[in-house]
């Protein structure tokens, strides 16, 4: 449930979530697994993506460059499953993260694939198709 | 995992918003709330009541309290401004539906009877962890940015422009020697660019900044006028399309402004009845702050509002 107390505002929701498990060396698609924070108290949802998923230091370098741009505390959770959006980016933010990850892996996103990229992993995928087409 | 057991007051949100007339085919109006203003616990928790369950997961969802504040008033902010305007007796803010368009750009799912006309009411909104702001219009498509003055630029501001603003912004930008007025610029610029493509509501992609200009143009047909020249009545926002055949582009307006000295507000509506040869006179704003269901403050005219360019 969440809540608003009266000396300090915070939300505390009933949230499960399931941090991604390191990607395997054991073939290319990997399961992922997302908790879905609700306030009801049913079960939280859990989603399936079966992706061939970027390769971890793709994803981690996304990760760091994400932390820079939003200048996040080093206690919030960044992962693949991270959504631009729920960690503050803006969309000046998101085209700072888009060059920032142009400059680092050496590639040019389009305007229509940056607006695509919703989460790191999907930046991570983009990334390394990036690469590969050069 | 916490979980906390709340009693929550059970508030007639509807009777506590002031109702008001839409504006005018010319007019503006924009509503900003300041989440630094809202510290009432039990005031946010009826802006999360008035919020149907996905929206309220949506705002639930975002990391860090400041994060989740300014989401909640941002969708608090839409419903309850809407709202006031009793649309079709619409008057409720928790009854309102949203949906977006083809592009993604939100607008309003009216409920009416019968074949009717959907109501003329368009809006748009903007915010930042320390300003959200509601743009309304009548008849007329409308993009909104707000962005804080003193936002920092993680990249050198010229490799960022060069990479995309168009070529005439960047000798824009380039001419200016002093690096803070040239992040400032750099920022009213974005505003007024990200204002123009939401106003458009086609999607980020749907009209790169690269390919169209936004500049300031004097009154005199034709002329340049350099910064130092630059003053409210003087001059106005024009933007050139690569893409758009000229005719078009003259039928969005602009309007720049420092909101609360803390922000730089865009807003970029459609004009009608823009004829060639014909100068339109800029279209009139009026600006109030907001904590919704507590107080309105209309502070046009006042020094909250700092109009650079564009209205009156």
């Amino acid at each position: 449930m969440a809540s608003f107390t009266a000396s300090s505002v915070s939300f505390s929701a009933v949230s499960c979530s399931f941090k991604q498990n390191k990607v395997s060396s054991l073939g290319k698609a990997s399961l992922s697994f997302s908790g879905n924070g609700s306030s009801s108290r049913r079960l939280p949802a859990l989603r399936f993506r079966v992706s061939c998923a970027a390769k971890p230091e793709t994803v981690n370098k996304v990760v760091e460059i994400v932390r820079k741009q939003l200048a996040l505390p080093n206690d919030r959770d960044v992962s693949g499953e991270s959504k631009f959006a729920t960690l503050g980016a803006d969309s000046l933010d998101t085209v700072e993260i888009v060059m920032g990850l142009e400059e680092e892996f050496g590639i040019s996103v389009e305007e229509e694939s940056a607006q695509s990229i919703t989460t790191v992993q999907d930046a991570a995928d983009l990334i390394e198709k990036l690469l590969e087409k050069k | 995992m916490k979980l906390h057991c709340f009693e929550r007051t059970f508030f007639h949100s509807s009777s506590s918003l002031t109702p008001i007339q839409l504006p005018s085919p010319m007019e503006t109006h924009l509503w900003y709330v300041k989440p630094s203003e809202v510290k009432s616990g039990s005031l946010l928790n009826q802006y999360l009541d008035i919020l149907p369950p996905c929206e309220r997961e949506n705002v639930l969802q975002m990391r860090g309290e400041e994060l989740r504040k300014s989401a909640l008033l941002a969708r608090a902010l839409v419903r309850t401004t809407i709202a006031r305007y009793q649309i079709n007796s619409h008057s409720n803010p928790r009854s309102l539906k949203f949906r977006k368009n083809l592009h993604g750009k939100p607008e309003v799912q009216w409920q009416f009877r019968d074949d009717q006309h959907p109501p003329p009411l368009h809006f748009n909104i903007s915010h930042t962890t320390s300003l959200v702001a509601c743009g309304v219009t009548t008849n007329a498509q409308i993009g909104i940015d707000v962005e804080e003055k003193h936002r920092s630029i993680k990249h050198n501001i010229l490799s960022f422009a060069r990479r995309y603003f168009s070529k005439h912004e960047v000798q824009f930008l380039a001419a200016i020697s002093d690096p803070q007025v040239q992040r400032m610029e750099f920022i009213k610029l974005w505003t007024l660019k990200e204002a123009y493509v939401k106003a458009l509501g086609k999607g980020f992609s749907g009209a790169p900044f690269k390919t169209f200009t936004i500049r300031f143009k004097g009154v005199m047909e034709g002329g340049f006028i350099t910064l130092e020249d630059l003053s409210p009545k003087a001059s106005e926002i024009v933007v050139d399309s690569f893409d758009d055949p000229a005719d078009l582009t003259s039928n969005w307006q602009f309007s720049l402004l420092e909101l609360a000295n803390s922000h730089y507000a865009a807003i970029c509506t459609e004009k009608h009845g823009a004829g060639s040869g014909k100068r339109n006179a800029p279209g009139k704003l009026t600006v109030w702050k907001t904590v919704p269901f507590l107080e309105d403050e209309c502070v046009s005219g006042t020094a909250a509002v700092k109009i650079i360019c564009g209205v009156q």
